[in-house]
């Protein structure tokens, strides 16, 4: 092409380019969280219970398939997944080598206990203090649920409310192998 | 330049100092001392803070934020800071739980150089293209005469820099 | 009913859109100028339309019409009047009505202000501001339209963002957009002179005027808005270089250096395609900015809410016009001769164009930094931010080069200059920022950049004084007058060169207040009970109540501070922490006391439940005045600039007695 010049191909590579991400970036969120943690091991916890009873030590339950959640009073979705996470406790707390618990996030006890009350509860709970839990485990917000493993190493992690799809893949996909391959730990 | 402008130069040069001078009533915080005092571990505590993304906000940092997390996060660094850790240690730290994206500063490696260097190497280049680019045009000849009416030429520049130096 | 006029007039002014797009093109085609003149009319019955479109919201707006989904959605019969009005732009779908409204008003102006000097350009002036438009109404009517009504009708509305209940915020998103659709003339003129091939110095000089207006708002409005973050978002800071802080000042940049280069081509004709390539990309650039504000294709405070279906259209519509002006240009410029006639590698064009190469630099680590989280993204490598650290680390430099060149540029002479010429012009000048660097570091100025920042000030303010006592002198000498009214001769002689020294000043003052609000900044957060006491630099905060406070429409507490200085107390202070009760979100009050043109600042972003005790944030911004100071400098610049009186060549360069030391002579710029 006659008058053609470089800065006339770099020109319109660049604004190709250009077009390009921008219409790729279109299809992506921004507000979608990075989650870095899995397969790393499991920070220690030792907090007190909600209840006030004893402190929570995670180390002591080595060998154990551990389920965290993240929760607050003042949290929508929690109230949505709650039920759900009654359930899971109802179907496995037979089974020794499972244990949950809640980790009541930026909240207040007695808040939380009203929460509680009016809700239904069956598991215990925890006091994340000055949000040390949920720093430790790189939380962004509540609800958020996490599958430790009998290694003491974080498997799994759920963003956002366990219910429906995400709850049969919690707990036929996700808890439920890890407590398969539990037998021969014992 | 005569005397004249010099004095309203210095004049105008020590009216600011003057003003400005009060500000520095208080020197540089002290290199640490044995036990960190509160201003310089506030000092410290920003300094960290202002690199780190609110997760949980738009884009501010934890430091301009003033959401339960970013509160929190900013307590932890004051902790750690007291524990000794210094600030890469701590940055890594958030690092190793939210990922590069909790840093407002990549950090300088891999691909990520491309964007610290990358406007210095497009000034360089753009320099050298420039400066090369002018060395030619001025070597070239141009074939038709300059423009007749330039507004100043050098001829008349150095007449009036000689009445200039004429009326001092 | 009233809301349905207006929406009709909207849907009109869309049909007249294609009118103005269609008419130009028959009418360059047959030659024939009449198709112009519809042209030019469908223009102004835009204009209208749009305006009765307005009017119909604000009349929505006055009569708290809720069954307007927008109007529900921004406001509320509680709300002030003042802000009822702002209410229209406090959105997304108003402030596009907004900016097709003001693009609409432009392309009215240019036509009516041109029709009889520039009758060339008027049929693509007509044709490229009636594209813009079209694109903007199509963007109006389909994908988010402000008309939209609601059923059931809502009792009441959900109030507009307290935030954005601010004096600063009524006229920020006006401001702005008047500088990001400004632009849009000198571009359409840009584009005149590609498809006429009248590629001179005509479209540079007719336009010179608005693009200074342009950048005036421009300028204006992202320092209204650093303003209301300022005190508004209470965290003592004016600029966090967020996404969309960057999408208002990367247009900035490059008008910037469009200003600049183009004083090349009026004077030296030379930098013709350079030229026409910065204005297309300075208008690009708005529109991409729109873009990215407006698909939610980035994380930012200020981003509306995403919705893929207008980001679609918004990017097709970015990619046309940048195609077909880009385009344009590839294919004209190619035919275009180059006719640089350079003569010395030290010379005023030259100091231009490194200019401009700085500028495209800071643009270019500005628009990198923006894009950069976007593009890791769409490659699937991480997730990153890029922030404040990155663009102090990287852009700063840039600007310090910028500044210095400010001290160099305009005391250059055109053409060629003698090595001797250069010391002479730049030895005082470094001598004294020299000087001025020791003193600052014997005050106790220690931080590098801080220093760096100093000395490049104060080299540019001894270029710009040692200029106006020379030229002062001059015409005091040659009119027999003293050294002031020797300087409104000057000033007379050449006011576009003046006021832009001027604005060059403010851009000092703006960059001695950067340096110090930033650098020298002491800043405290703590959590304070009624009684205590924190100690800040030289002052002294003690706080004396915590108390519960109301307002029309919020609740909220107040902290009552007593501020001490050596034992003597010199204020009180009384930050608030709100509670805006119908739209349920809270804010942060700040109280501010201004001390020898710096702020004592203080917030309480948190206050406990029942009321102990309260988070505090404390700042001393020294100098941080000098911001907007340097700011009102740079505007008064301008505006003098836009209203000033180019002499006709009153005198001849021939004559020994009418030479002009550094102040050329303007070449005549027929007065409209």
């Amino acid at each position: 092409m006659k008058g053609f010049r470089t800065w006339h191909g770099l020109l319109l590579m660049g604004l190709f380019g250009l077009f390009f991400l921008f219409y790729q970036g279109l299809w992506g969120d921004p507000t979608a969280l990075p989650t870095v943690i899995i397969a790393e091991p499991a920070p220690e916890i030792i907090a007190p219970s909600l209840y006030g009873e004893k402190q929570m030590v995670l180390s002591e339950h080595r060998g154990k398939v551990v389920v965290l959640n993240f929760w607050a009073s003042w949290c929508q979705e929690c109230k949505l997944e709650h039920k759900f996470l009654l359930a899971i406790q109802k179907r496995f707390e037979d089974n020794p080598n499972f244990v949950m618990y809640g980790v009541n996030y930026q909240d207040k006890d007695n808040l939380a206990k009203a929460y509680l009350d009016q809700h239904g509860n069956n598991f215990e709970h925890i006091v994340d203090l000055k949000g040390k839990i949920s720093i430790d485990y790189g939380v962004y917000g509540v609800p958020e649920t996490f599958v430790i493993d009998q290694e003491g190493v974080i498997r799994h992690k759920i963003i956002g409310p366990v219910l429906g799809d995400t709850f049969s893949d919690l707990v036929q996909n996700k808890i439920e192998p890890l407590l398969n391959q539990s037998a021969p730990l014992s | 330049m005569n005397l004249r402008s010099l004095l309203i130069l210095l004049f105008v040069m020590t009216s600011s100092f003057l003003g400005v001078s009060s500000l520095f009533a208080q020197t540089e915080p002290l290199p640490p001392a044995l036990s960190m005092d509160e201003d310089l571990l506030q000092q410290k505590t920003k300094e960290i803070s202002r690199t780190l993304r609110c997760a949980v906000c738009q884009s501010e940092s934890i430091w301009e934020s003033n959401a339960t997390l970013a509160i929190q996060m900013r307590d932890i660094i004051r902790e750690r800071l007291i524990a000794g850790e210094n600030a890469d240690e701590i940055r890594a730290y958030f690092v190793s739980r939210y990922g590069d994206y909790i840093v407002f500063k990549p950090r300088f490696r891999g691909i990520n150089m491309l964007l610290w260097g990358g406007p210095f190497i497009l000034l360089l280049i753009g320099g050298i293209f420039l400066s090369r680019a002018l060395r030619r045009w001025t070597t070239q000849k141009v074939e038709d005469a300059p423009e007749p009416l330039a507004p100043i030429d050098e001829k008349q520049r150095e007449r009036i820099e000689a009445e200039l130096r004429s009326f001092k | 009913m009233m809301i349905e006029i207006g929406h009709f007039a909207v849907v009109t002014a869309l049909v007249l859109s294609f009118v103005g797009i269609v008419t130009p093109l028959i009418g360059l085609k047959t030659r024939d100028a009449t198709w112009v003149v519809v042209g030019r009319r469908a223009m102004i019955s835009m204009f209208v339309l749009i305006t009765i479109g307005m009017a119909a919201m604000f009349y929505g707006y006055l009569t708290e019409d809720y069954s307007v989904k927008y109007i529900y959605a921004t406001s509320n019969s509680k709300l002030p009047i003042f802000y009822k009005i702002a209410g229209l732009w406090g959105g997304h779908e108003g402030s596009l009505l907004l900016w097709a409204w003001i693009l609409a008003l432009y392309s009215m102006l240019a036509t009516l202000i041109h029709w009889k000097s520039q009758p060339v350009v008027m049929p693509y002036l007509i044709l490229i501001e009636s594209i813009v438009l079209c694109g903007f109404l199509l963007l109006i009517l389909f994908l988010s339209n402000p008309f939209e009504r609601i059923f059931p009708v809502p009792a009441d509305g959900k109030d507009l963002n307290p935030l954005l209940q601010d004096p600063a915020m009524v006229v920020h998103p006006p401001l702005l957009y008047l500088g990001y659709v400004g632009l849009s003339v000198p571009f359409s003129f840009a584009m005149a002179a590609l498809f006429s091939g009248r590629l001179g110095e005509e479209w540079v000089k007719a336009t010179q005027r608005w693009t200074v207006f342009a950048w005036l708002c421009l300028s204006c409005g992202i320092l209204m808005g650093g303003y209301w973050a300022y005190y508004e978002l209470g965290w003592g800071g004016y600029w966090g270089w967020d996404p969309v802080e960057n999408a208002a000042f990367m247009p900035w940049l490059v008008a910037t250096a469009f200003l600049h280069s183009t004083m090349v081509q009026e004077k030296r004709k030379m930098f013709k395609v350079w030229n026409l390539f910065l204005i297309i990309l300075a208008f690009s650039l708005s529109l991409i900015g729109t873009f990215l504000v407006r698909s939610g294709i980035l994380s930012s405070v200020h981003s509306f809410a995403a919705d893929p279906g207008r980001g679609v259209f918004i990017l097709g519509f970015v990619i046309f016009m940048l195609m077909l002006s880009f385009g344009t240009l590839m294919i004209r410029s190619a035919k275009l001769k180059s006719t640089v006639r350079m003569e010395s590698m030290v010379s005023r064009e030259s100091a231009f164009l490194f200019n401009n190469l700085f500028f495209l630099v800071a643009l270019a680590t500005v628009f990198v930094g923006t894009l950069y989280p976007l593009l890791m993204e769409v490659m699937e490598l991480q997730k990153v931010s890029v922030g404040a650290p990155y663009y102090n680390a990287v852009f700063m430099p840039v600007a310090l080069g910028l500044v210095f060149l400010m001290g160099v540029g305009p005391y250059i002479p055109w053409r060629k200059s003698k090595p001797e010429n250069m010391k002479k012009l730049l030895t005082v000048p470094l001598l004294v920022a020299l000087t001025s660097t020791i003193l600052f570091f014997i005050l106790g100025v220690r931080k590098p950049y801080a220093l760096a920042g100093l000395a490049v000030v104060f080299f540019v303010l001894t270029a710009i004084v040692i200029d106006f006592n020379k030229v002062s002198t001059f015409f005091a000498k040659r009119e027999k007058v003293n050294k002031a009214q020797g300087f409104v001769s000057a000033f007379k002689g050449n006011p576009r060169r003046i006021t832009g020294i001027i604005i060059h000043l403010g851009v000092l003052v703006m960059v001695v207040g950067i340096i110090f609000s930033s650098m020298y900044q002491a800043e405290k957060i703590l959590i304070m009970k009624p009684g205590e006491e924190v100690n800040i630099k030289s002052f002294r905060f003690r706080m004396a109540n915590l108390y519960g406070v109301k307002g029309v429409n919020w609740g909220g507490q107040e902290a009552l501070f007593d501020v001490y200085q050596d034992g003597k107390i010199i204020t009180q202070m009384r930050p608030q922490k709100r509670f805006y009760t119908v739209s349920q979100t809270p804010t942060t009050e700040t109280a501010i006391y201004q001390l020898r043109m710096g702020h004592l600042f203080v917030t309480i972003p948190e206050v406990a439940p029942d009321g102990t005790w309260a988070r505090v944030r404390i700042l001393h911004n020294p100098l941080v005045l000098w911001v907007w100071y340097g700011g009102g400098i740079m505007a008064i610049g301008a505006f003098m600039n836009i209203f000033r009186r180019d002499r006709r060549r009153s005198v001849p360069v021939a004559d020994s007695k009418g030479v002009i030391p550094e102040v050329s002579p303007n070449v005549a710029q027929p007065t409209r």
